[in-house]
């Protein structure tokens, strides 16, 4: 199983340490990295594709070093966040000569494929001049793919894609993951990585300060009650039935504010029962039971901090 | 709501008997604008004022107050040195003239222009704060004509100071009243021309080179093998006995265009080592002048009419 | 509690379109577009590059249509373009800032060039900066500012003369997910409290669905949908829970009790059947004592709208 594996990995430049004692696995599959502006993402996937050396600790790839290794980048292909590119030749002839560059035994064969594996053989043959942000994205993914590398990189990869790009590159990116390949993109797009990512990983000022999945990084930050926001046919009597219990250690009442409009979904402008619940466990069991009991139908309960939003601004609050 | 209570009639006096005590939470939320909204001459003004004032970094950071304050101390320095040379001595007449003044000093306006051009103008461009204007009610050619009517007021002041320098020490060294004011105000409108030209050809250059360093020493470069082809061209042509020629070779700088109008126009001594030649040459020097200019105008106004708001 | 300051003049469209078309030589910007939009916070989504920047310039009576008509704040923007400009504000999702001045004087400088005296200048710029929350930093020159405080001196320029509509040109760009969070807020603020419309493009649709009562989709220079939010985000026909253990016992127990339900990864699927299905949910999960961990309706999203069945038709949904 191929593994991107950093052990104490960090890198300064002068006094500013960009990656600060980082170990981390990457396995198969869509892993998202994330992290503010400057938390050192773009350093950590430079060093993880061998374009940077680190500064102490090690990356390697299934067992094998990656920095000063031509071998590797057969395995590793990285799609950068510059857009820096031969803008005179056509997109077709670019990726052509990336696969040329590798010493690919068929770079035709293996040009055309990557192309057509990013939807853009239409287009191939105008000069990259004139092609969208997107379509330039999209050239440099196939040059990323075109050797086949069972890992693939990608610098926040969404940066200024419309919904439909966005949705497109979604898809590939996990087709990619679900045949076994590495995949790891950094963003700070949260609706993103949400949707596609299986595990992320999250750094924050050159830290890695979580991994694994949102929701089960949710559960393990048990110094913070949960959050709950409840809907109900009766939301005075259930708040009153749900203080008494020793699970929770607040309940706000709030009635709809000027901005409960059409279709908001989110906000602090809802109604219903915000709870701060400080024994999760017990508490998810007591709402069904006390509603039941006291016939107060329940409409929505959910858990008003469990999105990738909230697990992330409480890791970068720390 | 808001919760605006009368306050107690006698505010500062504690405890006062008797009176209510009230509190107020004001409200301090968005309010909207019922006032005054200024039409477009306003806001050409307006930016005409910034303009000029910019021209000596009045308005910007003291680092911007440097350069051109300096200049224009450096201006009118020999103004008042022969003022009081003129006054203390009792002279009978202006050593030098107004009329000669400018040209004399020909370098220094040079290096105004080349500062301060850029600083009106490249600026806008290089941020893209253009796009904050272009998308209010002030049109390109509104700009166009604040920016270079600013440039041009701050030239003539630098131009005007030294002169009315000249002007007052002439009145306080009791010379003819008569004469001096013929002087003074020919060189003064000799002084306009020369900073429409100058600011013409400083804004063009600046316009099209965003960076400020490049646009500087464009316009300095510019100016200076003007200045030293037309002198070197009307030196070699004198000598050569060429006196029609070395005329012509006046129109190659603009200082010694100017110059060379105004001699022609206003009937003044030449400071040049030859003037318009004839009528003609008068008339031709008068119509490069006046295209100069115009051509200047057209070409900063197409220069932003490429400019967009995004 | 602060009542809805409503500004909105709701007899007057806040934006008109017919067939308003733009080409420049072969390439087509925008095409037979056709919209009638009310008053409130409106997204802009997918118009991408040349569409969306040549739609503003023709919105702001900037650059003519080459065929069709516009109006803005029912005026016409062929005729009335400088009227448009004096109660519009546009914020450019370029960067458009001079490094060497200070924010208030930028704030001041611009309110002067839409017209208003400078004492009335002076003091909306004041109140302008705090209201996008600026504070000392007002005072300092702009090149030391991080991008969502530059966001917010963009935003100010454009909200200092009170105009009726304020153009938002992917007003989150470059900003870290709190930095979005603030910047969100501030919009819909905009709308609500102010009582501005605001027309705002973005490419992210979960922002929109957040913030904007109607939404507007453009692609390729085609109107794509344009529809109120709730329209899009309306509750589906299934109501999701998610239990923390003996999930198949639930589910069993749901359909022994008549309602369609089956078990999907971590949830449970059950297929809406009137409000009593909430009550079978609920009295499951008691009688069973396990821990409801989430219960409510599933939404639409915004981006069914670009991968559902019908995607990809061009025309008006209302």
């Amino acid at each position: 199983m191929t593994a991107l594996v950093l052990a104490q990995v960090s890198r300064w430049f002068g006094n500013v340490v960009a990656v600060n004692d980082v170990t981390m696995t990457i396995g198969p599959g869509v892993t998202g990295l994330l992290g503010p502006n400057g938390a050192g993402k773009s350093t950590l996937i430079h060093m993880m594709a061998g374009f940077l050396a680190p500064s102490s600790g090690t990356v390697t790839l299934d067992g094998d070093p990656v920095w000063r290794n031509e071998q590797i980048y057969r395995r590793i292909g990285l799609v950068p966040e510059r857009e820096a590119m031969y803008d005179v030749v056509s997109g077709w002839e670019f990726v052509l000569a990336n696969a040329r560059l590798h010493g690919l035994p068929d770079p035709q064969e293996a040009a055309r494929r990557a192309l057509a594996t990013v939807e853009m053989t239409p287009a191939q043959d105008r000069d990259i001049t004139t092609y969208s942000k997107g379509m330039k994205q999209r050239i440099k993914m196939a040059t990323a793919l075109v050797h086949d590398p069972p890992v693939l990189l990608l610098d926040e990869p969404f940066n200024g894609m419309d919904p439909r790009q966005r949705l497109q590159l979604i898809d590939l990116l996990h087709a990619m993951g679900e045949q076994g390949r590495v995949v790891l993109f950094s963003s700070h797009i949260l609706e993103e990585v949400e949707r596609l990512a299986g595990s992320i990983q999250v750094m924050v000022a050159g830290r890695h300060a979580a991994s694994g999945d949102f929701r089960e990084i949710r559960r393990l930050m048990t110094e913070r009650p949960h959050q709950y926001t409840v809907r109900s046919s009766d939301d005075r009597s259930l708040a009153a039935l749900i203080i008494a219990d020793a699970s929770t250690s607040g309940v706000e009442l709030s009635v709809a504010g000027p901005d409960a409009g059409a279709g908001h979904v989110g906000g602090t402008a809802a109604a219903g029962l915000h709870v701060q619940a400080t024994d999760y466990a017990r508490f998810i069991r007591l709402l069904p039971q006390v509603a039941a009991g006291h016939g107060i139908r329940l409409y929505d309960v959910v858990p008003a901090d469990e999105s990738l939003e909230s697990v992330f601004s409480y890791l970068v609050a720390r | 709501m808001t919760a605006n209570a009368a306050t107690p009639a006698n505010p500062g006096a504690p405890g006062a008997p008797g009176a209510p005590q009230t509190g107020a939470i004001h409200d301090i939320g968005y309010r909207h604008y019922d006032g005054a909204r200024l039409g477009r001459g306003y806001i050409v003004r307006s930016l005409y004022l910034d303009s000029l004032r910019g021209g000596f970094g009045l308005g910007r950071s003291a680092k911007s107050k440097v350069v051109p304050l300096l200049l224009l101390a450096a201006m009118c320095l020999p103004a008042l040195v022969i003022a009081i040379v003129a006054a203390a001595t009792k002279a009978t007449s202006l050593p030098g003239g107004y009329h000669a003044y400018v040209l004399n000093l020909e370098v220094l306006v040079a290096i105004y222009v080349a500062a301060l051009a850029p600083a009106s103008v490249s600026r806008d461009l290089r941020f893209r704060f253009i796009s904050l204007y272009l998308s209010r009610p002030l049109r390109r050619s509104d700009y166009v004509f604040a920016k270079f009517t600013g440039l041009a007021s701050a030239v003539f002041v630098v131009l005007a100071a030294p002169l009315t320098i000249l002007f007052v020490g002439a009145l306080l060294a009791k010379l003819p009243l008569a004469d001096q004011i013929r002087g003074y105000l020919a060189a003064l409108a000799g002084a306009v021309v020369f900073a429409l030209v100058l600011a013409g050809i400083g804004l063009v250059i600046a316009a099209v080179t965003p960076r400020r360093g490049l646009g500087i020493a464009a316009i300095i470069s510019v100016l200076i093998v003007l200045i030293g082809v037309s002198g070197a061209a009307q030196s070699i042509a004198n000598e050569r006995g060429a006196d029609t020629a070395a005329g012509y070779f006046g129109l190659i700088s603009p200082f010694s265009l100017v110059q060379g109008l105004q001699t022609w126009l206003l009937d003044q001594e030449n400071p040049l080592p030859a003037g318009p030649p004839g009528t003609v040459g008068g008339l031709v020097f008068a119509g490069v002048t006046v295209v100069l200019v115009a051509g200047c105008y057209g070409l900063l106004l197409l220069r932003y009419r490429k400019v967009s708001v995004s | 509690m602060r009542t809805r300051r409503n500004r909105y003049d709701l007899r007057v469209p806040l934006l008109t379109t017919t067939a308003l078309t733009r080409t420049f030589g072969p390439v087509t910007a925008v095409s037979e577009l056709t919209l009638a939009i009310e008053p409130g916070v409106v997204g802009l989504i997918g118009a991408n590059g040349a569409g969306k920047s040549t739609l503003i310039k023709m919105l702001l009576g900037l650059l003519p249509a080459t065929s069709g008509s516009a109006t803005v704040l029912d005026l016409d923007v062929a005729t009335r373009g400088e009227a448009i400009r004096e109660r519009v504000g546009y914020m450019p999702e370029h960067d458009c800032l001079p490094p060497d001045v200070s924010a208030t004087e930028v704030v001041v400088h611009l309110a002067k060039m839409s017209g208003l005296p400078t004492t009335a200048a002076r003091e909306r710029a004041a109140d302008t900066l705090r209201h996008v929350g600026l504070y000392e930093e007002r005072y300092r020159p702009i090149g030391g500012y991080s991008t969502g405080m530059r966001q917010r001196v963009k935003l100010a320029q454009a909200l200092v003369h009170d105009p009726r509509l304020v153009l938002l040109d992917e007003p989150t760009n470059g900003l870290d997910p709190a930095g979005r969070d603030e910047m969100l807020g501030l919009i819909r603020r905009i709308g609500v409290d102010f009582g501005i419309s605001v027309l705002v493009s973005s490419h992210l649709l979960g922002e929109l669905e957040r913030v904007c009562d109607h939404v507007v989709v453009i692609d390729g220079g085609r109107l794509l949908r344009s529809t109120s939010t709730a329209d899009v985000t309306s509750a589906s026909g299934v109501l999701v829970a998610e239990v923390d253990e003996r999930a198949d016992d639930v589910t069993a127990l749901l359909v022994g009790a008549q309602l369609t339900a089956r078990v999907s990864g971590r949830t449970i699927e059950i297929t809406f059947a009137g409000d009593d299905t909430y009550d079978h949910v609920r009295d499951a999960v008691a009688q069973l004592g396990v821990g409801l961990v989430r219960m409510e309706r599933r939404r639409h999203h915004m981006a069914e709208m670009f991968t559902g069945p019908d995607a990809g038709q061009a025309g008006e949904k209302q």
